[in-house]
């Protein structure tokens, strides 16, 4: 128990100060992409810090994805694989309900870059 | 005497109150005639604009519903019909399980939103009530003058499936000729 407690805070410390900036090496447009967020709907599903909507949990809420290990249950989450869940979900998965919503390959980078910078 | 004083004081606050609504009327009159006022379906409601518009919609839609009659709902057969209509005049804007919604959809503001968790939110009444008025300003529209009573009903027995229904289960239900089938 003690350990979990010092894994938490040490995994809480270690988001202090590098929550809102993307890490190295992250593409894309992250202004044009918080548009485009709203532009394809996902705000509908997900809520997403700095974007207006409902309070919903249809799709899982996208807030800290730098913390994130795994996406989509199965990917290690970095750039070019949440560009890849992006814009073909039921190609990772097929049994998810979250649809092939036609988002090209520049509007899912500046999407994940936006994502991954808050 | 104190009625001088009285009296002072009164004319100071109704001046003041006169003054301030003048001068916030002359404010709003300016930012609406010189166009400040961003329209584009770009640019988002500040989110405590967009939460107040949202709870006064619920308050409105839940008082009005209350007088609704609601009929027998779900029968497999009622859901097949309710499953083809929403096909027919819903997806377009809602989408559905595994299934997006048209691109006009997707960019309306406010976005129509997933109906999946529709009934968490609103009792049957409150659905057939929205399908039958629509909502102001919102883009959806009311049905009644398109849809019979049956339809609209069968819709609500519909939605009130969704949360069960998974991608491949709804694609089946709203399948061309599924409810033909039956």
């Amino acid at each position: 128990m003690k350990s979990l407690v010092a894994l938490g805070a040490l995994i809480l410390l270690a988001g202090c100060g590098g929550e809102h900036r993307a890490p190295g090496g992250i593409q894309g447009d992250p202004a044009r992409g918080k548009v485009a967020l709203a532009q394809y709907g996902c705000r509908a599903c997900h809520m997403i810090p700095g974007v207006t909507g409902s309070k919903v949990w249809v799709g899982r809420p996208l807030e800290n994805m730098t913390r994130r290990r795994i996406i989509a249950g199965t990917l290690p989450n970095d750039q070019p694989n949440l560009v890849r869940w992006i814009r073909d979900p039921q190609a990772i998965d097929p049994r998810t309900a979250m649809p092939v919503l036609g988002v090209s390959e520049r509007d899912a980078i500046d999407m994940s870059a936006y994502l991954l910078s808050h | 005497m104190p009625t001088t004083r009285i009296r002072l004081i009164l004319t100071t606050a109704i001046a003041t109150l006169l003054g301030a609504g003048a001068f916030g009327t002359l404010g709003a009159f300016v930012v609406v005639r010189a166009g400040w006022y961003d329209i584009g379906a770009t640019t988002q409601h500040f989110q405590p604009v967009y939460s107040l518009l949202e709870q006064a919609m619920h308050y409105s839609v839940r008082r009005r519903a209350t007088t609704v009659l609601v009929p027998a709902l779900g029968s497999h057969d009622q859901v097949l019909h309710g499953a083809a209509v929403y096909r027919d005049n819903c997806a377009q804007c809602h989408g559905g399980p595994g299934t997006a919604p048209g691109n006009h959809g997707l960019s309306m503001q406010p976005v129509p939103g997933p109906l999946v968790d529709a009934s968490r939110h609103w009792k049957p009444r409150e659905l057939y009530w929205i399908t039958r008025h629509g909502i102001k300003m919102s883009g959806m529209p009311a049905w009644e003058y398109h849809l019979s009573e049956d339809e609209m009903w069968a819709t609500v027995a519909f939605v009130m499936q969704l949360p069960v229904l998974s991608a491949a289960d709804y694609r089946a239900l709203t399948a061309p000729g599924a409810e033909a089938k039956r």
